[in-house]
């Protein structure tokens, strides 16, 4: 007679046992890799700053994991979650490769099921690859030298602690900034930083930034809708390994049966370093309406931009085909402005009127009818 | 615990495989289970066979991997193995599975196998056994009939990965056999689910069933994003997850987290099936 003979309901508690051990276990190690993290020396806002522009590293590579819920309805085409289609990253959830080695070798892998697609920069060389259809395109870019990025002794003749205190200065009316402790990024230490708008019109609640506590670079970007507790937007590395990865990583040769379609001229992501923020994205919307002659109404979080929209008419039905039958799902909307088509997120609403006007802003559609009647 | 307790009455005694193979003999040799493996393998067959006589220029698109087997034959069996673990592959292993201990059960052949002292856990480890057995050859006959089938028709060479690099056709064929090796890890901690669905019931068609059940309805919850939060914890969440052994460099992350997850769903479930076997009355 054994133990478990005598007692046969001690078998089910040794079942239930281990499965509570062996769930709880998988993300107990990560709980505790976060524990031997060694405890960071409290920092201030300004301080953090400092530290972000001083960051340097001489390579990385990492995973990212981006999660987007912008509570936009689910358009056809958009967005499913696992495709390696770059163009999906508008919503839900993404998995990136990322190997940096200097600002002349950089790698973003997106990894979608049983697929990929890859934009590699090796020296004077920029390549695109996408497995699903077998398409490579090149072209070859002028190499910086190291010397050539923009460095804070070129660009800012005050020391980098007053260029902190500035920019602090500069976003204060508008933002609150502010520290809230430490946290844990892909088994690191980080500092957290808190933006907080201090106009309440504004969608965005809170965004949250993560900066490594080694290396200083930020490590996670959270966007919180209001009064929400979950992010509606958050990009933040899952692995992090800040050495310099082999060049290996960035050889790209299109392999045969790849269709490869040669492109001039230098494109707008490399202008910027911002290949390695992880924010950068959040940003483009803006950037790219820079060049549709914009109009800017309001100010600060609660801004508005008016564009006229570049997008194909209603009645070209060759182009915008699938384009007008997902403007044909959202609501319809009108006021003194006229009609349109609104689309609503937990983070921004768009307007796009039947003039072909677009107004986009982090606030509430109402925001958006005031801004496309002034 | 069970170490002791298979141990123990048995200490004298060399662990003999000759259960182990008489059970591998039962699975092996019975006529439907070698129906379904030749099921199994016609798959890979009919994949080559449709795209080689397919119109040239059609040969983009369709399923993952479909676009690259014109260009490697290795590629006919990630095609079938992806193709097949939907459904297929976990049907053959539901089916052994789910027969093990409810079709002894069912046919009155329990008792007899219990009456020759076999300790109730070793039953079980060695009916266990077997189902791992079976679900690598069924996941190995699914992959190498590809394999062979893909370079009979297409020839092999260097390999193109996901991420557009090139490796040689021996490194290939092995990044092939890893993919294999983890589905069929994968498939046996289904096995595990069947094994104890097994012990509850004396209709083996009914324990086949509940596994098929519990892997396609894992399968349709992976694809609700609504329910994310369950997502980690499905059986079926890291299945796809060979695809990664075919980046450059390999991608590790996802492969481990479905391997961890197998292992504990082989544990629990085998546990469960030991609890539940352990003080049942066998009337039949």
């Amino acid at each position: 007679m054994t133990f478990f003979d005598r007692r046969p309901s001690a078998r089910w508690g040794v079942t239930i046992l281990a499965a509570v051990l062996l769930t709880a276990g998988a993300s107990g190690i990560g709980a505790l890799s976060a524990n031997a993290g060694d405890k960071l020396a409290p920092r201030t806002a300004s301080q953090l700053l400092v530290d972000v522009q001083q960051a340097k590293v001489s390579g990385l590579s990492g995973t990212i994991v981006q999660n987007a819920d912008l509570g936009l309805p689910s358009l056809p085409g958009f967005g499913s979650t696992g495709s390696s289609d770059m163009t999906s990253l508008v919503s839900g959830s993404h998995t990136l490769r990322l190997w940096y080695a200097g600002p002349n070798r950089v790698r973003l892998s997106l990894l979608g099921q049983l697929g990929e697609s890859d934009v590699i920069h090796n020296g004077g060389d920029l390549w695109t690859w996408s497995s699903k259809d077998k398409t490579a395109s090149h072209r070859t870019i002028p190499t910086t030298s190291k010397d050539n990025t923009p460095s804070l002794e070129s660009t800012a003749p005050t020391s980098p602690q007053q260029a902190a205190e500035e920019a602090l200065k500069a976003i204060d009316p508008s933002t609150k900034v502010s520290t809230i402790g430490n946290s844990t990024v892909a088994g690191r230490s980080a500092y957290e930083l808190l933006l907080q708008p201090r106009d309440s019109t504004s969608l965005v609640g809170s965004v949250r930034i993560a900066i490594d506590g080694k290396t200083h670079l930020p490590t996670r970007v959270q966007v919180f809708a209001k009064n929400a507790d979950k992010p509606s937007f958050e990009i933040a590395f899952t692995s992090f390994d800040p050495t310099t990865p082999s060049a290996s990583v960035f050889a790209f040769n299109p392999p045969p049966g790849t269709k490869v379609t040669e492109q001039k001229g230098t494109p707008d992501m490399l202008k910027g370093p911002e290949a390695t923020a992880p924010k950068s994205s959040l940003e483009k919307h803006s950037a790219q309406a820079d060049s549709g002659g914009p109009k800017i109404v309001g100010s600060g979080w609660s801004s508005v931009v008016v564009t006229k929209a570049s997008l194909p008419g209603g009645s070209d039905a060759s182009g915008g085909g699938s384009l007008t039958r997902v403007l044909r799902d959202l609501p319809k909307v009108s006021g003194s402005w006229g009609s349109g088509h609104l689309l609503q997120g937990t983070l921004f609403s768009a307007l796009l009127t039947d003039d072909g006007r677009l107004a986009v802003g982090a606030v509430a559609p109402e925001a958006l009818h005031a801004a496309l009647g002034s | 615990m069970s170490v002791a307790e298979v141990v123990l009455p048995i200490t004298r005694r060399r662990l003999s495989s000759r259960f182990l193979r008489s059970e591998l003999r039962l699975i092996f040799s019975r006529r439907r289970n070698v129906a379904g493996l030749l099921v199994l393998a016609a798959i890979p067959v009919l994949i080559a066979i449709a795209v080689k006589v397919s119109t040239p220029g059609h040969e983009r698109g369709g399923p993952d991997f479909f676009s690259s087997i014109t260009e490697n034959g290795l590629f006919v069996a990630l095609a079938a193995l992806t193709i097949e673990l939907g459904l297929f592959l976990p049907l053959a292993v539901a089916a052994i599975s789910g027969d093990s201990v409810a079709g002894e059960a069912n046919i009155g052949t329990l008792r007899y196998l219990l009456t020759v002292p076999v300790q109730r856990a070793r039953l079980l480890a060695v009916k266990y056994t077997g189902i791992v057995i079976f679900s690598f050859v069924a996941t190995l006959t699914v992959s190498l009939t590809g394999v062979v089938a893909g370079l009979v028709l297409f020839g092999g060479g260097d390999m193109t990965l996901l991420s557009g690099s090139q490796i040689g056709f021996v490194a290939g064929f092995g990044r092939v056999l890893g993919a294999t090796v983890y589905l069929a890890i994968c498939f046996s901690a289904l096995g595990a689910v069947g094994l104890f669905v097994s012990t509850l019931t004396e209709q083996p068609i009914g324990a086949m069933i509940a596994v098929v059940i519990f892997s396609t309805a894992s399968f349709i919850l992976d694809s609700i994003p609504q329910v994310s939060w369950i997502h980690p914890f499905l059986i079926t969440h890291e299945w796809l997850a060979f695809g990664d052994l075919f980046r450059d460099p390999v991608s590790w992350g996802g492969v481990q987290t479905g391997l961890y997850s197998a292992g504990v769903y082989m544990l629990v479930f085998w546990l469960a099936a030991w609890a539940r076997f352990g003080n049942k009355d066998i009337t039949s």
